[in-house]
């Protein structure tokens, strides 16, 4: 596009020449894009019939490798594909057996014995054993690749044995409330101890050996994934008789397939599109409760597990007193109706509403109510005055100047970052929005290369792993690596963390993890702004409904479980007919209208031309 | 330029052949009505501040309702925001043309520079500079800007740096052809023997008889640079808190304004795009027409 500018004199005799070959590349470029959409128009009667679940997703597949894959859209495969022990139950996320039957732990909580089901096979057809599994916790302990994805479930593993098939013995190293709900997938065994280098295994060898309720049978990378149906799966076989994951490039591609019949569920909608949808004919819409919260994280001094300073963080904002002015400066009740389109929770404390227990919202004397006055007071009242050019300056007389690091692709980050400025600028306070890759982010997160940047977590029905994030030991190693969130680092929140993971009694632990996010939010080093709802929406024509998680307001797709895939209820028309084809035709069409445009413009050009030179 | 030594000699020339340009180029209709537009546009953009209030583009007043169509209150509808399309679209053409204009400009000085020298000096300069040249005639313009602006912090600086250090070879090209034509004419060859050194005959004699090509060209490089920085900002490299016509488009398409059928959202950047950039070519066009006598008989 930038090489259109010069053309030279002696070229302009060639412009028709050109114009033909510029639309023949323009319809070439075409026709594989549609083409590329008739996998899925296929799978309406493919091999043999029967009902197809199409699920139109926007991310791709990072990794079909279990120990490798942590994106969403791996993780909800993984659990269709590969056994866990225990798994959450569809009602209420209670903990429910899985692979294990039934588990005990030993006086001193350091010993948990896990008995494996009976009669459960692997795509294979060889015994799920005892030995499976340990040996799947065994590499992860061992074999620092197969620790990438959920190597904080075995960190604190002493030992793994498997005395007999169906008991597994397990040791930690010191008590551990989250024994109950390891949510590592289980591979086979007699597969994977094959794989010497589990970092470069793609794990794409089609049928893939598992034993969940599908068995995945075709992919095409940034096109589709097909699963079949496990009709052996010991809780019974699945409603559907095949699923099959679509790619698209963007939610507005999705949105339309989904009109036209092309695939059956979409998930991660905008506001926009949420609304847009409203009365559609044969489209049912579903407003989940999201696991995720969306937070500022304000740079508190970061520092490594040493105790070494790194990073660049602004100096006032290692004063608690700005940083809970900032968080008086941004209205979440504003940002929730124009950011969410009010498809969200106003947040304040740490774990989103979807888990009742431990939602925590601060009592009256402990709230940070929307107040830009107050805000500016309490700047005044901190010793930060504004300087000539209405910048506020901090003690040493450094301009309060900050960098808000974006990721570049969400335009929930982009519209927040609007709204953070112009409030913040109220304040004497300067913000940069600087939007970049997601990588970069996370790189300049862990780096403490940040003054404000935006966060965000998808929590689990057991908090731990969120609540981990905000302690001492989640501050990077002084080589490298490490997960941290907002560097807290703060003693008395240690204090509490730890004394929630050894808690077994649910209600006491509860009240611990509540006191945690209180004194979360009164550092106030992560500014928790909203829980998101999950937006999606499904054909009712072709299904009358799915298995939600929980089952008062939940989700369909990216469960803590496979619940919503497992138990779908096609329709007798799905049963019956083949589904719409006509993306494909009006493919067709649109080519043959652009066709005939071109021929037409391009013959007309010629004649003028030719014409134009013969009047010379 | 300076102040000429004989000011009805040289003065006198230039005016008429000033006037002669400006009745070929009024000849010109295609050419006459870019310019107006593009005055238009230009006159606009820069009083947008007198004219219209800033205010409305701070998404924490504006009390408007998100996405709603064209009325009486929002001639063009409004964003997700609730912000009032037609002031964005007006504020969006500032930046649209600031940074056509600044990356024009960036790849007229690089290509002016390069391509002088190359002619200039002949020899082993030349070969290097045109490999060079070469090498970045040959790569994909936009993968390069792509990658370029991913890797440098965002900003409209780095937009204006990435299109301008993409688009500069094709300028080199054709201003090293037409000095390699005016350096064999006799007056600089009279300026030579008269002992006149290289600055002396770049800079008084070869550059003023070039510049009028580069301007031309220039012209048309801005149109390619809009429509540049509006692909850019499209896929998301430009700076969201700047509003240009690319970044209306992507918010348009990140909300999801097409399933909503929002084409007041989509149109008015769009065709904004549409107009400057064929303005800006019908301006070239005609320009070219001005200065290469040999196009005017094969036009009506």
């Amino acid at each position: 596009m930038i090489t259109v500018g010069v053309r030279s004199s002696g070229a302009r005799r060639a412009a028709p020449r050109a114009l033909l070959l510029i639309l023949t590349l323009l319809l070439a470029a075409l026709v594989p894009a549609f083409g590329k959409h008739e996998p899925a128009t296929a799978a309406d009667s493919p091999n043999g019939g029967g009902v197809t679940l199409r699920v139109g997703i926007q991310q791709e597949f990072d990794s079909l490798n279990p120990f490798l894959g942590f994106s969403l859209a791996s993780t909800d495969v993984f659990r269709l594909i590969y056994p866990t022990l225990t798994t959450y139950s569809a009602e209420d996320f209670s903990v429910v057996p899985e692979l294990a039957t039934d588990w005990k732990s030993s006086e001193d909580k350091l010993t948990w014995t896990f008995h494996i089901r009976r009669g459960v096979h692997w795509s294979d057809g060889r015994p799920v054993t005892a030995h499976d599994v340990a040996y799947t916790f065994k590499r992860m302990m061992n074999d620092p690749a197969a620790a990438t994805a959920n190597g904080n479930y075995v960190d604190n593993f002493s030992s793994v044995t498997a005395p007999d098939d169906r008991t597994v013995v397990i040791r930690t190293e010191s008590p551990q409330a989250t024994m109950r709900s390891i949510a590592a997938p289980i591979v086979p065994r007699h597969v994977w101890s094959r794989i010497d280098n589990v970092a470069e295994f793609a794990n794409q060898r089609m049928p893939v050996v598992g034993s969940g309720p599908f068995v995945a049978t075709e992919y095409r990378p940034q096109q589709y994934l097909t699963l079949r149906a496990n009709e052996d799966f010991w809780r019974g076989a699945p409603t559907v008789d095949r699923l099959r994951f679509v790619n698209f490039e963007n939610s507005d591609a999705a949105v339309q397939a989904l009109r036209k019949g092309e695939i059956d569920v979409v998930r991660d909608l905008t506001p926009t599109q949420f609304d847009a949808l409203r009365g559609t004919d044969d489209i049912r819409r579903v407003r989940g409760k999201g696991r995720r919260f969306f937070e500022i994280v304000l740079n508190p001094g970061a520092a490594n597990s040493a105790g070494d300073p790194i990073g660049t963080g602004h100096p006032a904002l290692r004063d608690a007193r700005v940083r809970r002015a900032i968080d008086r400066a941004i209205d979440r009740e504003r940002l929730v109706e124009r950011v969410l389109g009010g498809y969200g929770t106003v947040g304040a404390g740490y774990l989103p509403p979807i888990f009742e227990d431990y939602y925590w919202t601060p009592p009256p004397e402990a709230r940070r109510p929307f107040s830009i006055e107050a805000a500016n007071r309490a700047l005044n009242e901190a010793g930060y005055p504004r300087g000539p050019d209405g910048v506020r300056r901090g003690p040493s007389g450094r301009a309060l100047d900050f960098e808000f690091v974006l990721h570049g692709d969400s335009p929930t980050d982009a519209l927040v970052g609007k709204f953070v400025k112009e409030w913040l600028s109220r304040l004497g306070i300067r913000v940069r929005p600087q939007p970049v890759s997601d990588n970069q982010v996370n790189q300049r997160t862990t780096a403490g290369d940040f003054d404000m940047v935006v966060s965000g977590w998808s929590v689990n029905p057991d908090p731990d792993y969120v609540l981990r994030l905000q302690t001492c030991g989640a501050r990077p190693k002084p080589g490298g690596g490490g997960l941290p969130d907002s560097f807290l680092c703060d003693r008395r929140y240690d204090e509490l963390y730890a004394q929630q993971l050894a808690e077994f009694d649910h209600s006491r632990r509860v009240d611990l993890i509540r006191k945690a996010q209180r004194r979360f939010h009164r550092m106030a080093t992560g500014l928790i702004l909203f829980y998101p709802n999950t937006l999606e929406a499904y054909r009712s024509d072709r299904f009358a409904g799915f298995e939600r998680q929980p089952s008062e307001g939940g989700v369909i797709t990216a469960q803590q479980g496979y619940w919503g895939y497992y138990g779908a209820r096609p329709t007798e028309q799905a049963r019956t007919a083949s589904g719409g084809a006509g993306y494909r035709s009006a493919a067709f069409v649109v080519v043959g209208v652009l066709l005939l445009g071109a021929i037409v413009v391009v013959s007309v050009a010629a004649r003028r031309r030719r014409t134009a030179e013969h009047r010379e | 330029m300076s102040a000429p030594p004989n000011p009805t000699g040289v003065t006198g020339r230039r005016v008429a052949a000033l006037a002669e340009g400006w009745r070929v180029y009024r000849a010109d209709r295609g050419g006459l009505f870019g310019l107006a537009v593009l005055l238009l546009v230009v006159g606009l953009a820069l009083l947008a501040p007198v004219l219209t209030r800033s205010e409305g583009l701070d998404v924490t007043r504006v009390r408007g309702e998100p996405l709603r169509p064209p009325s009486a209150t929002n001639w063009l509808g409004t964003d997700e925001s609730g912000r009032s399309v037609l002031l964005l679209t007006w504020w969006g053409a500032r930046m649209s043309l600031l940074v056509g204009l600044s990356a024009a400009a960036l790849s007229m000085v690089i290509g002016t520079v390069v391509g002088l020298l190359a002619a200039h000096f002949g020899g082993w300069v030349a070969t290097l500079l045109l490999r060079v040249t070469d090498f970045f005639l040959v790569l994909p313009a936009l993968v390069l800007a792509i990658a370029l602006s991913t890797v440098l912090s965002r900003g409209v600086f780095t937009i204006v740096l990435a299109i301008g250090v993409t688009s500069w070879p094709q300028t080199a090209r054709l201003v090293r052809a037409q000095t390699l034509t005016v350096e064999t004419r006799p007056y600089i060859e009279r300026a030579r023997a008269l002992g006149g050194g290289h600055r002396h005959l770049l800079g008084k004699h070869v550059l003023p008889a070039v510049l009028p090509l580069v301007f031309a060209t220039t012209t048309l490089t801005v149109a390619s640079a809009i429509i540049a920085e509006s692909t850019l900002s499209f896929l998301g490299l430009g700076d969201p808190s700047m509003i240009s016509w690319g970044s209306m488009l992507k918010s348009a398409m990140d909300t999801g304004a097409v399933t909503a059928g929002a084409w007041w959202y989509l149109l008015p950047p769009g065709l904004g795009i549409a107009i400057v950039v064929l303005s800006f070519t019908l301006c070239g066009r005609a320009l070219e027409t001005v200065l290469n006598p040999r196009l005017r008989g094969t036009r009506r």
